[in-house]
């Protein structure tokens, strides 16, 4: 296999953009086509059960595909294979519950779902559960968790749908030109200073494209586009994966080199360039090479995503690079590198360069000569510089680099001194050698504890305030030490924060339980199962769905897997793997214009999933609070405009919201996806299954969960600083005691309180023989 | 006289089996990689694949998951019975609540019987 055959090229780029266009040109057109058919639908049935249940019809293709398109959400296409690259094989096993999600997502609840909605004629979940219990506070709560939490969740997919569709753009021409557009009106009126024009732009592209077509076409467009949706979702990873295998030489082969990879090192450095430019210069990731300990094994970096070089400004402070470690994976990719860039090959001149040049392994001019200062290379926290990490458990786990970066300049002079910086907390952050009078430590902003200790001498110690993008110098006169602060030495020291790997034992047991049952217990998926037309549709449906994410989701691992050797260095821009896979993938073969298929599979699952969500919150406030709690009688005429009036509002209000998104998207999507889980699962169970289970005991086992699982979140503010990052008892993941404490919780309280009306029972329970 | 609806009785047997089977391959396959994927000093010489895939995760996740597919196929059409869930009467449901009418429910329904 020649190596060069998968290589990086200049035309990728171009290739991509125009790839990009059409599709998303192609796309938005069938998907309006969609809507429009759908609306002619709904003209002819009744209008709130077709608008928000598709009049129960769906066959079997619709049924499985929406069910399956709806659950993966642009995560699985995005986050995923970000996973897969950065933490190896071991994802097979973080995944490993999807082999029984469809059975369990659609089996566990599907029949007897859809025959109690049919007996209570509920076209919602709150509707379900509000009939079933006859209790319009069952109905209000369970409303009132699903604007709560969906709230949230549709802000983060709108934010996590604008972000791939500038991915998808970001090289096109048109793209760029409306950039500047919307550039030049935000700064002249003064409006939106600090938000990006380029994702603002593709926020609201996205927002018309979505609002539009489900306001328009109701749950029918949503599920005809889910099942477009779904097919160049399965289709592009069918294409993917022999294109993958045979182009990195076999899976054997892409295993064994993996095996023998070690991590890289992240950091951060200072490009200093000899001449400062005329005019802002862009640069695609280029590789650089710095002398190693020894002369015949260079240290190879990549810069991490486009080098962005303003004009007049000679240095460009806080790049994000990669090291790679490997040995043989630097050699390999020093050859593509040569016979890609066409520039010398890396040979013997190359490899004695003297200690203080660099070597820039790209054609651009812009960087000749331009010199790079590491001001911040770390190890990852677990597996560094341990073969075999990618191919076993529990796998890799990179460190976090400063998000606001200021610069600490420690000035040691010709003393040989051992340079250490502490957190706050104590725990150590950066170890370094004064090999230079001045060394150039990024730090993030805030307080730090600096120690420069150095044999004979006393240890000089202070603290250190850094501001984001600002420079601190600090002298130090070791001479002097002990006396230029009132800190002698620093308490409580302690070594680099331990990691036990990405997936523990604990989390592994915790992630298999997660997928299977939060997929049962989302209140998106539950109303999926009441549309299906009958039994057979059912066991069809579930087949289907088992037989897809078959072909999706342990091909993925493989996929990306391969990934890991084709396109080395992507480590601190692996989010975009997958498009960038997919061009190289397509490119290789000479089919540029396939990679718009492939890339996609991602903006198709971030629709599929934010269309569902909308329409189950409008559905949520137009059916569950207004019709049922405050206008019973309303027109249908009316309900038809509020549908359209909810649906409009609710998607403007979302993407109002993702105009400044919150910070920790990711976390937000797990927050939302597990408390629902938490809330509904238990509560709906005992509803369908168990006669004796009464309105109380559920709602009690809904607020019970709900709180349980708030209280992990809540908790971890207090143990680990963030509420983003949950208190675990017993080392369980949130969802898992929140789900106990709502079975248990539901289960003691339906038996402590009077049980339900006979009637109710009757009426969902038994037949008359 | 009364007796459970069809459609609770096989629905709950469905969910008690799917239930189980979820138990058995949690059971069967996260201990099967813990134990035999999580290796503190992996020598990449004694790597074991089958096809490609490191051996430990063949046999913990594409085994069952090659097993749980053929169980679906049986679950899906040898043993889920195909009920009737009832009729659109939600459709008319709706309808006389847009006219303002309420619609009997079932129990009603059957009392008037």
């Amino acid at each position: 296999m020649n190596p060069g055959l998968f290589e990086f090229s200049p035309l990728l780029a171009q290739a991509r953009s125009g790839a990009a266009l059409t599709t998303f040109l192609i796309y938005t057109l069938a998907v309006f086509g969609l809507a429009a058919a759908s609306n002619r639908l709904l003209r002819s049935k009744s209008f709130l059960s077709e608008y928000f249940l598709g009049s129960r019809s769906l066959g079997v293709w619709a049924f499985a595909l929406t069910f399956a398109a709806t659950s993966s959400s642009g995560g699985s296409f995005t986050g995923f294979p970000s996973k897969i690259y950065t933490h190896g094989w071991v994802l097979g096993l973080w995944i490993g519950s999807y082999l029984v999600v469809p059975i369990l997502a659609m089996g566990l609840l599907g029949k007897r779902i859809n025959h109690v909605s049919r007996i209570s004629g509920s076209i919602t979940i709150p509707d379900v559960l509000r009939d079933r219990f006859d209790s319009a506070a069952f109905g209000l709560l369970s409303v009132s968790m699903i604007v709560f939490f969906m709230s949230f969740n549709l802000v983060a997919q709108f934010k996590a749908g604008s972000e791939i569709l500038k991915t998808l753009l970001q090289d096109v021409d048109t793209f760029q030109q409306g950039v500047a557009w919307v550039a030049g009106v935000t700064s002249s009126r003064g409006i939106l200073p600090d938000v990006d024009p380029a994702y603002l732009l593709c926020l609201v592209t996205f927002a018309v494209a979505v609002v539009s077509y489900t306001t328009y076409g109701g749950f029918h467009a949503v599920v005809w586009t889910d099942v477009m949706q779904g097919i160049v979702m399965g289709a592009g990873v069918l294409l993917m994966l022999p294109l993958a295998i045979w182009q990195v030489g076999g899976l054997v082969s892409a295993t064994e080199q993996i095996a023998r990879m070690t991590p890289p090192r992240l950091g951060l450095a200072n490009i200093e360039l000899e001449v400062p430019l005329e005019e802002n210069v862009a640069v695609s990731s280029p590789w650089f090479v710095l002398p190693g300990e020894d002369v015949a094994h260079p240290r190879l970096f990549r810069v991490s995503r486009t080098l962005a070089i303003p004009a007049h400004q000679r240095v460009v402070e806080h790049v994000k690079v990669v090291e790679i470690t490997t040995p043989e994976e630097i050699e390999r990719q020093l050859q593509r590198l040569s016979e890609a860039n066409e520039i010398a090959r890396i040979d013997e001149t190359l490899r004695t360069l003297p200690e203080t040049q660099i070597a820039w392994l790209d054609r651009s001019p812009h960087l000749k000569g331009a010199r790079v200062t590491l001001t911040l290379s770390k190890q990852y926290r677990f597996g560094d510089q341990r073969r075999g990490v990618y191919v076993t458990g529990p796998g890799p786990d990179p460190p976090s680099l400063p998000r606001y970066p200021g610069t600490l300049i420690v000035d040691v002079g010709e003393a040989d001194a051992e340079i250490q910086v502490y957190d706050q907390n104590g725990t150590l952050e950066v170890t370094r050698h004064s090999g230079e009078p001045k060394v150039v430590i990024a730090l993030e902003r805030g307080g730090h504890r600096l120690r420069v200790s150095s044999p004979g001498f006393a240890v000089f110690a202070e603290e250190v305030a850094i501001e984001a993008g600002d420079t601190r110098t600090v002298q130090v006169d070791l001479d002097r030490s002990g006396n230029s602060t009132a800190v002698d030495d620093f308490p409580s020291q302690q070594a680099a924060a331990f990691s036990t790997g990405f997936l523990p034992l604990s989390l592994a047991i915790s992630f298999f339980f997660m997928w299977g049952v939060s997929g049962a217990g989302q209140p998106s998926t539950m109303v999926r199962l009441m549309a299906f037309r009958n039994s057979a549709t059912l066991r069809r449906g579930i087949f289907t769905v088992a037989i897809y994410y078959s072909m999706i989701y342990f091909p993925l691992v493989i996929i990306f897997c391969c990934a890991r050797v084709m396109l080395p260095g992507m480590d601190l821009e692996s989010d975009s793997i997958m498009p960038q896979m997919a061009v190289t993938l397509t490119e290789n073969i000479g089919q540029g214009w396939l990679a718009g298929l492939l890339i996609a599979a991602p903006f198709a699952a971030v629709m599929s999933t934010v269309d569902s969500f909308l329409l189950l919150i409008s559905s949520a406030l137009v059916r569950d609070i207004y019709q049922r709690n405050i206008n019973p009688k309303v027109s249908e005429r009316t309900i038809r405009r509020m549908s359209y009036l909810f649906t409009l509002l609710v998607g403007a209000g979302a993407t109002l919201g993702a105009v400044n998104p919150p910070q920790f998207l990711q976390d937000i999507i797990v927050y939302t996806g597990s408390g629902l889980a938490a809330c509904f699962l238990g509560p709906m169970v005992f509803a369908l299954y168990f006669p004796r289970a009464n309105a109380i005991g559920c709602m009690s086992g809904m607020v019970a969960g709900f709180a349980a699982h708030l209280g992990m979140y809540v908790g971890g503010i207090f143990v680990n600083g963030s509420f983003f990052k949950p208190f675990r008892l017993l080392d369980f993941n949130p969802i898992i005691i929140g789900l106990f404490v709502s079975f248990a919780t539901a289960y003691v309280a339906i038996h402590l309180t009077p049980p339900p009306p006979r009637k109710l029972v009757e009426k969902y329970f038994y037949r008359r023989v | 006289m009364k007796q459970l609806d069809p459609v609770v009785v096989h629905s709950r047997n469905e969910a008690i089996l799917i239930t189980c089977v979820w138990l058995v391959a949690m059971v069967w396959a996260v201990p099967f990689c813990y134990f035999n994927g999580y290796i503190d000093d992996f020598d990449p010489q004694n790597l074991q694949t089958v096809w490609g895939i490191p051996s430990w995760l063949f046999y913990g996740i594409v085994v069952p998951w090659i097993a749980a597919d053929i169980f679906t196929i049986w679950f899906c059409f040898c043993y889920m019975k195909d009920d009737d869930l009832g009729s659109e009467q939600e459709e008319s449901d709706i309808e006389k609540e847009f006219s303002g009418t309420d619609a009997p429910d079932a129990a009603q329904e059957e009392s008037q019987a």
